[in-house]
């Protein structure tokens, strides 16, 4: 059972771990080395439990009991009782790697360290500690509270029981496990990739137009969403950026390579509903 | 020529055409989506007569085995996707003994309609159209006009789509048409992926089903498809467009050729 949870970050990724643990009832610390950035979590976080309280999906006492287990820090040492932390910062190896030998150094040699990153290579990041074996990758999908499956990364050195300890963990939070070794995308990234990437390249060639082909895929294929509406909802900036990390990553493999159509759109500033204009245009965020 | 004897007793002569109220449609082509079509076409009030090899039983009452083409076809279904030397032969053949005003709607996933149409003397009749096993249940179909097909034609194929109760999406002619090329990509990236055994393939399915909301796992979708099928869309696809994206798992290709799904040794 984890009792104590490290979060380090407090944006969107982080502060959405640190709720749904609080909820679990775990201890969470939610470090972020800005005071402004952790302060604003706070307050996201507050309206965010009041809300679920509004929409009678918590009552007033559990969105305050889960309010007080989530202690913001600005101090790494803060972290050192934890049994896992996460990590959700930016997708930067060096930073990454900076921070776990930190995060090492910090924590008591049974901490698991975890990170959140769904586009760099765990094995590179563990290779900055000396516990590779308490390293892992804890993929946890956006939006947090919805998505149910967490990707676990395991490298070649990740013990069966520090995946032991993350498969009770995310028991704990409600979480589906899928298990996965280390490598580009892992699996949900990389196998949505061809659900986009083959419908812009059909559109490239012109087969059919953006509407068409979510209406086939929809009616024909039964998905409740077409690949361009799913798209926009993702965001076609976010969408691209997973891309040339696959692309990347796989050191160039032609399948994830990205699209002109979607270089263009997002050259051109139209990223989706939430710029108001993707493959569709959005008035108040409706088609 | 009728070699057939008629057990009728009664001195007068039966009209020709029975059921004289029913169209008939004639269906070639691979199992399972004969047997489908079977359904779907005499469910929707169609005399239904077919000719195909390796065809699981199907109800007599439903539709009729014949190799001999029957009389008064008004429509005529190929859906051949796996043996294109067959589905050539198929097309010659209708192409010949139906009247020219008959058309004939063609799976065009894993050749182009127009390829197809060059194989046949009545070019104008010809249309293509997305079958793929399990597919006939769906609401919506991917139909590719040639640029032989007048609009006489297309109108044809769109009624009698309606008359089966789909609706039609009029695509450009191209290898793998819309669906079948992205589901097969899906598909291949999933045998990748179990290849590299990145996961399982349970695990497979229930990432994408939870954390994408695909309706259903891509391993699942293989075993609905049939692994043939899959294979024969992506080799067209590789084929035709001669791109490394369109590189076949190796994994893949030995479950098309072996018909099991790869086992860990």
């Amino acid at each position: 059972m984890v009792k104590h949870l490290g979060i380090v970050g407090a944006g969107t990724m982080g502060a959405a771990i640190a709720q749904l643990a609080a909820l679990a009832g775990i201890d969470v610390v939610l470090y972020d080395i800005n005071d402004t950035v952790l302060r604003q979590a706070l307050e996201r976080l507050k309206r965010s439990l009041n809300k679920a309280v509004e929409i009678g999906e918590l009552t007033a006492e559990q969105s305050t009991d889960a309010f007080t287990r989530i202690h913001p820090r600005t101090r790494l040492i803060d972290l050192s009782h934890s049994d896992i932390v996460i990590e959700a910062v930016i997708e930067d190896l060096r930073i990454k790697k900076d921070l776990f030998k930190h995060l090492e150094a910090g924590t008591k040699p049974t901490t698991i360290l975890a990170s959140n990153t769904s586009s760099l290579s765990v094995t590179a990041i563990a290779s900055a500690t000396h516990r590779p074996e308490k390293v892992v990758g804890l993929h946890f999908l956006y939006p947090v509270e919805i998505v149910k499956i967490v990707e676990v990364a395991r490298t070649e050195e990740t013990s069966e029981e520090t995946l032991q300890r993350c498969r009770d963990f995310l028991n704990q939070l409600g979480k589906t496990v899928i298990s996965v070794t280390d490598s580009p995308g892992f699996i949900f990234n990389r196998i949505v990739h061809p659900f986009h990437s083959e419908a812009l390249q059909i559109l490239g060639e012109h087969v059919a137009d953006a509407e068409q082909i979510d209406r086939i895929m929809k009616s024909e294929g039964g998905f409740p969403f077409g690949p361009f509406e799913s798209l926009d909802i993702v965001g076609l900036d976010v969408s691209l950026n997973t891309t040339k990390a696959l692309f990347e990553s796989s050191s160039g493999d032609s399948r994830f390579r990205p699209h002109p159509i979607q270089k263009r759109m997002v050259e051109s500033g139209h990223l989706g509903k939430k710029s108001g204009r993707g493959f569709y245009t959005y008035e108040e965020g409706k088609k | 020529m009728a070699k057939k004897k008629t057990r009728t007793r009664r001195p007068e002569v039966m009209p020709r055409v029975h059921q004289p109220e029913k169209a008939v449609v004639y269906i070639l082509g691979d199992s399972p989506m004969v047997e489908e079509y079977i359904v779907l076409c005499s469910s929707h009030g169609y005399a239904v007569a077919y000719d195909a090899e390796g065809i699981g039983a199907v109800d007599a009452s439903l539709a009729r085995k014949t190799a001999k083409m029957p009389e008064n076809v008004s429509f005529a279904l190929e859906l051949t996707n796996i043996d294109l030397e067959k589905k050539r032969k198929n097309l010659e053949a209708l192409d010949k003994a139906l009247p020219v005003t008959t058309a004939i709607v063609s799976s065009s996933v894993t050749v182009s309609a127009t390829e197809q149409s060059s194989w046949i003397h009545h070019k104008s009749r010809l249309v293509g159209f997305c079958s793929l096993p399990t597919l006939s249940t769906a609401s919506l179909v991917e139909v590719a006009p040639t640029v032989f097909s007048p609009a006489e034609t297309i109108q044809v194929v769109q009624r009698f789509f309606k008359s089966v109760g789909k609706e039609i999406e009029l695509v450009q002619d191209r290898v793998g048409m819309v669906f079948p090329r992205i589901v097969c990509q899906i598909i291949n990236e999933a045998a990748f992926v179990l290849q590299e055994e990145v996961a399982s393939p349970q695990d497979i399915d229930l990432a994408m089903k939870l954390g994408a909301n695909f309706p259903f796992g891509p391993i699942e979708w293989a075993d609905k498809l049939g692994m043939q099928q899959v294979y024969a869309v992506l080799s067209a696809l590789h084929r035709d467009l001669g791109e490394e994206r369109y590189r076949i798992s190796p994994l893949l290709r030995q479950m098309a050729l072996s018909g099991s799904w790869w086992k860990r040794m």
